[in-house]
């Protein structure tokens, strides 16, 4: 995995805080950061991006609006999610049409 | 089995394991097997054995399909069409659907990317709207059902759960 280094700076209280918390749990202060820094990215990003696709599958933004806003790939995604769901259900309600007809016989 | 299978006049579909899980997670496998002839594989079979070792939630919807293996048909299939980027498994589904021209039953998104406009596809929710215009629920049941069904959700999901309520909302009564 490639990685990129970022400089934070952090408050000395939340430092000692950190030390705490790391000696307490006794684990690599480093470590313990970056999994709690993932999890809450990950979190953060799945709660905007379901707040991104209410809008779009609502049809309150576009394909082009969410391009700008996230970029090409999840645009393209949520496109294509959007089209083949109502697909999806379209097929269903055909085969439902004519699944009748053999359920009426 | 397979003689069976080739014999009786039911609908046909193809299941993947996230399709089973989706179905039976809101209690329809059941009907779905009564009413239509599900296909699957002998891979699919063991990745819902691979779920059904665990005890959350979807290990859990996972030993309640395989205690209704008799009601699903297994069948192998030879792959003469390659797909390329799925797995082995999903190659074999979607080899059996193209084959046997049969709707493939999957929540998988990679799978439905690289099968479009090779064989017929759709989300677990297809049965949703399905039953509604056969006249076996209600548009307001298979509404509460959709809601079952996106319960476990991230962005992916909230866009299936919300374009198929949208077409469900559509129908006129």
């Amino acid at each position: 995995m490639q990685t990129e280094q970022m400089n934070i700076r952090l408050s000395q209280d939340l430092v000692q805080d950190l030390d705490v918390v790391s000696g307490l749990l006794k684990v690599n202060r480093s470590e313990w950061v970056k999994t709690k820094l993932a999890e809450e990215i990950h979190r953060e990003k799945n709660r905007l991006l379901m707040e991104l696709s209410t809008l779009y599958a609502k049809g309150m933004i576009t394909k082009q609006n969410v391009e700008e806003l996230v970029g090409t790939e999840i645009a393209e995604e949520m496109e294509f999610i959007k089209k083949t769901a109502i697909e999806s259900a379209k097929m269903g309600a055909e085969h439902g049409k004519t699944f009748r007809g053999k359920l009426k016989r | 089995m397979g003689k069976h299978l080739e014999e009786n006049s039911k609908d046909k579909f193809i299941f993947d394991t996230s399709a089973f899980l989706s179905i039976e997670s809101i209690y329809l496998l059941d009907t779905v097997t009564d009413l239509f002839s599900i296909i699957t594989t002998l891979s699919v079979l063991r990745e819902l054995e691979n779920f059904a070792r665990h005890e959350d939630r979807l290990g859990i919807i996972a030993k309640r399909v395989l205690l209704k293996r008799n009601r699903f048909f297994l069948k192998e299939a030879a792959i003469t069409e390659r797909l390329e980027y799925v797995s082995s498994i999903d190659e074999e589904l979607f080899n059996f659907a193209f084959n046997e021209n049969i709707t493939l039953i999957t929540d998988d998104l990679k799978l439905l990317r690289h099968t479009t406009g090779k064989i017929k596809r759709g989300f677990s929710t297809y049965f949703l709207t399905d039953f509604v215009y056969a006249g076996m629920f209600t548009k307001e049941e298979a509404l509460v059902k959709l809601e079952e069904m996106r319960d476990i959700r991230d962005w992916q999901e909230n866009i299936i759960y919300l374009s198929t309520k949208g077409v469900l909302e559509n129908i006129e009564d």
